[in-house]
């Protein structure tokens, strides 16, 4: 007979049972701390994407895994005084042979983390299957059809791209972009190795996704020695405060990102270091140029005038740097542009009544969509452009929303992609400038703002054709990106500030400008 | 005999509970904005590529065939696979939209199974603290109706009550973890993780323990048994324990019933400021990224777990008295 005790009891002890098998048993945490070899644990502001495949992702936290346990031709430490500098790394020397020719000497020593030997294959395979054009990252200047690579010997590459009839220096720059896969690897094809884990020639070699942890281990035959550190813990932790307490408690020794509250927080303490760095990423204010009223640049740079640039930077503090161009200052290319759009409500007004709309009238209800917990201040600026851009008869309604929601919303698409202006950031860790400009402002790409103008697509070739950097350079300076300044396709509103905070007891770290990190060299002070 | 039709009527009242529920979670998250085949896809795929993912993937058909597909998965006890995750668990954003290469996705059974009794083990945890702290100053003050136990219970369980947790959180992890190092604070990594998080739940739970129990033993002091229990020659610690805290426990187990059943749905502020990887973090990070079946899966074990503690909850009041019937 099964009465409401018996039944009660019986239920009580399988339950117990159940949860005595579930619930953790491990009690008790051992720390770490003291140990000066220990690993590092970084704690990322950004998710992965899930496939390891480094051309199907333009994921900056992934990109950062990726610079623990990839190696790269060469490496571009961009820093204001020298922004062009290439550091060699799997190269010794990387010289253009004439315009259309490059070679690339390879290091002869260094073996993939699964004990495959590095040779000119490698580099021939990774650049013709990353210019594929089905790779998601497009960050070649043209398709695999516009190049040639030749390897006449094992360490040698030569790449000839007179076939797509644009400089063979594009990609000079790249090769501090372009993590080195092995060939083995993609033969495999896109379903292969690649997606299932990385392989790489860095310091660092893959063990496994732990949950939101990717664990890396210390490579011993690391060509530049033995990393002293027992390796890289990447996690995803999404909220910016948690980052920072784990950080001061010391179950982090590395964040990113930091809220410029946070930058004042931690400032002062003995147990904590900032790092500061000018980054590769502009904040833009993009308009959708395809449908009325910004398919009129005289709209767009009215917008530009309306807004007063200094308002934001005041907002931003120590998370952003001033910005009178369309690239970063770290940027092969860079100079501030005479013609850059500046505050001025007189020619804002201007214009408006020269497209049509004098004082606003006539403008439809346009809506500015920003999000909100991943960039720092989007909503607190972006009151700022509504509030502006009202005082000059723009109908803006400010449209704040949570990262999924803006994310679906971001690019271009049919018709123009949805609402009339959007914020966004665009970071690419090499001094590459047509990395931005041709992905955003070419007809064949137009990623967000979706313009399309043949003066501007010539442009685009022109300086992706020239001979020489040099003359590359002067064709971006005075050519391509005054004309952008004029057509307005977009609003940098500042350059980011790229802020880590790390523990005051370890050293050796650099930290490029896009967030990537060389920890090969990190030690602990015990 | 009793008992089987009880379980019976409640087993069948919990089960449309939950599938309305599982509807309302269903329906909602096809309403919002925020399209999961273009964050599965990638901001970059073209409008015809969504539309044909989509329409494979049945996320075009009326939202009732839809529904009905799911819920006959469900009672074959598939919860599907997650939208984003792929088998290793992690949190994860869309990858470009001509990607058919991402690895395997995790499935949401998987996903809950993970996280589920790390939650289970922080709200019992959380639990036995309040009790800890909420038994004797609820007790004391319902035994001293009006006097500085009673002004105590209530004045304690008024600042509780007034502790954002996520406020609360951030000051004790800044207290015990930053400045005194006492306690981990951030993940997982055994059992002390889940310590400060469970301290700031319990001091959310405690003070409607303290106010159940400070009324319930001040109204049963007053019945007519108690008074005879006197004259029976009983001790005044015997009738407190033997009498009164046992009437007292029965609207005790309704509340902490709803309580717990609360904590296993809903302490997603708490876990995300700890990044305790329990269904909290489970949770926002499936809103996050519009993982609609990870939701609905949750929605589901959240809600049945509602149920089987509300049906075991019944189960022992009526344990303990068996006037009640149900």
């Amino acid at each position: 007979m099964i009465s409401r005790r018996n039944f009660l009891s019986a239920s009580a002890l399988a339950c117990g049972a159940l949860a005595t098998a579930r619930i953790d048993p491990d009690f008790f945490f051992t720390s770490a701390r003291a140990q000066s070899n220990r690993p590092i644990t970084f704690l990322s502001a950004e998710n992965i994407t899930g496939n390891w495949d480094p051309t199907a992702h333009t994921t900056l936290s992934q990109t950062t895994i990726q610079g623990f346990v990839m190696g790269y031709l060469a490496r571009a430490p961009m820093r204001p005084e020298d922004p062009g500098e290439m550091v060699m790394e799997l190269a010794t020397s990387i010289e253009q042979l004439d315009p259309h020719r490059l070679e690339i000497r390879l290091r002869e020593d260094i073996t993939f983390h699964d004990g495959k030997p590095f040779r000119a294959e490698d580099v021939k395979a990774t650049f013709e299957y990353g210019s594929q054009p089905d790779r998601p990252a497009q960050w070649y200047p043209g398709s695999n059809e516009t190049f040639e690579v030749t390897t006449p010997d094992d360490y040698t590459v030569i790449v000839d791209t007179s076939k797509g009839g644009y400089g063979a220096h594009l990609f000079i720059f790249l090769a501090a972009y372009l993590p080195i896969m092995s060939a083995s690897d993609i033969s495999g094809g896109p379903r292969g190795p690649l997606s299932q884990r990385l392989n790489g020639t860095g310091p660092f070699r893959f063990v496994e996704q732990r949950g939101n942890s990717t664990v890396m281990e210390a490579f011993p035959d690391y060509y530049k020695g033995h990393p002293t550190v027992e390796g890289v813990t990447f996690s995803f932790v999404g909220d910016a405060t948690t980052r920072m307490l784990s950080l001061m408690n010391g179950q982090a020794d590395i964040i990113e990102r930091l809220e410029p509250e946070q930058f004042a927080t931690l400032e002062g303490r003995d147990d904590i270091k900032l790092s500061r760095l000018v980054s590769v990423e502009n904040k833009y204010l993009w308009f959708r140029c395809s449908k009325p009223p910004f398919d009129d640049w005289r709209v767009r740079r009215a917008a530009c005038h309306a807004i007063d640039r200094t308002v934001i930077d005041e907002i931003l503090g120590t998370a952003g740097e001033p910005s009178s161009n369309f690239i970063s200052p770290i940027k092969f290319g860079y100079s501030d542009l005479a013609n850059y759009p500046e505050y001025d409500p007189e020619e804002c007004q201007r214009l408006l009544a020269e497209a049509g709309y004098p004082n606003g009238e006539g403008l439809p209800d346009l809506e500015y969509i920003t999000s909100t917990g991943f960039y720092p201040k989007t909503r607190d600026y972006g009151e700022i452009i509504t509030m502006l851009l009202r005082e000059q008869g723009f109908p803006v309604t400010l449209n704040v929303m949570e990262v999924a929601a803006w994310n679906e919303r971001l690019y271009d698409r049919p018709g123009g992609g949805p609402g009339h202006m959007i914020d966004c950031g665009w970071s690419t860790g090499s001094p590459e400038p047509d990395l931005v400009l041709r992905t955003h402002f070419h007809s064949s790409s137009k990623r967000i703002c979706g313009i399309e103008d043949a003066e501007i697509d010539a442009a685009l070739d022109r300086e992706r054709n020239a001979a020489t950097l040099e003359e590359r350079r002067e064709l971006l300076q005075t050519d391509l990106l005054p004309m952008l300044a004029d057509k307005a396709p977009a609003l940098s509103l500042f350059t980011s500030v790229m802020i880590h905070g790390m523990r005051a007891e370890m050293d050796g770290l650099f930290i490029y400008p896009d967030g990537l990190t060389d920890a090969s060299k990190a030690v602990f002070s015990t | 005999m009793f008992i089987m039709v009880f379980l019976a009527k409640r087993l069948a009242q919990g089960t449309l509970i939950v599938v309305l529920v599982a509807f309302v979670i269903f329906t909602l998250l096809r309403v919002v904005p925020g399209d999961p085949v273009r964050l599965m896809a990638g901001g970059m795929a073209p409008e015809t590529l969504i539309e044909q993912i989509a329409t494979e993937m049945g996320l075009r058909d009326p939202i009732p065939v839809q529904f009905g597909r799911y819920i006959a998965s469900v009672a074959q006890g598939d919860l599907g696979q997650s939208f984003m995750r792929p088998a290793s668990g992690a949190a994860v954003g869309g990858a470009s939209f001509d990607d058919m290469t991402r690895s395997e996705r995790a499935r949401v059974l998987d996903l809950i199974a993970e996280a589920a009794p790390k939650t289970l083990q922080l709200a019992l945890l959380a639990m036995v603290f309040a009790l800890i702290v909420a038994v004797p100053i609820g007790v004391a003050g319902g035994l001293h109706p009006g006097r500085w136990p009673d002004r105590m219970a209530l004045y304690l369980g008024s600042v509780f009550v007034s502790l954002p947790n996520f406020w609360l959180g951030i000051v004790l992890a800044l207290l015990l973890s930053v400045k005194l190092g006492w306690l981990p604070a951030i993940g997982y990594r055994g059992f002390a993780y889940t310590v400060l998080p469970a301290i700031v739940l319990a001091v959310e739970m405690a003070p409607f323990i303290i106010r159940t129990l400070t009324v319930s033993v001040a109204q049963i002091m007053r019945q007519s048994f108690i008074d005879i229990a006197r004259i029976r020659g009983l001790s005044r610690l015997q009738i407190i324990v033997r009498h009164a805290l046992k009437n007292a426990s029965v609207p005790l187990l309704n509340l902490l019933g709803v309580q717990f059943s609360m904590l296993l749905g809903g302490v997603l502020v708490v876990e995300f400021i700890f990044d305790y990887p329990g269904l909290g973090l489970l949770t926002i990070n499936a809103v996050l990224q519009r993982d609609f079946p990870l939701i609905q899966g949750i929605a589901i074990v959240t809600s049945a777990a509602f149920v089987l503690i509300n049906i075991a909850v019944d189960l022992a009041t009526t344990a303990i008295d068996p006037r009640l019937e149900y």
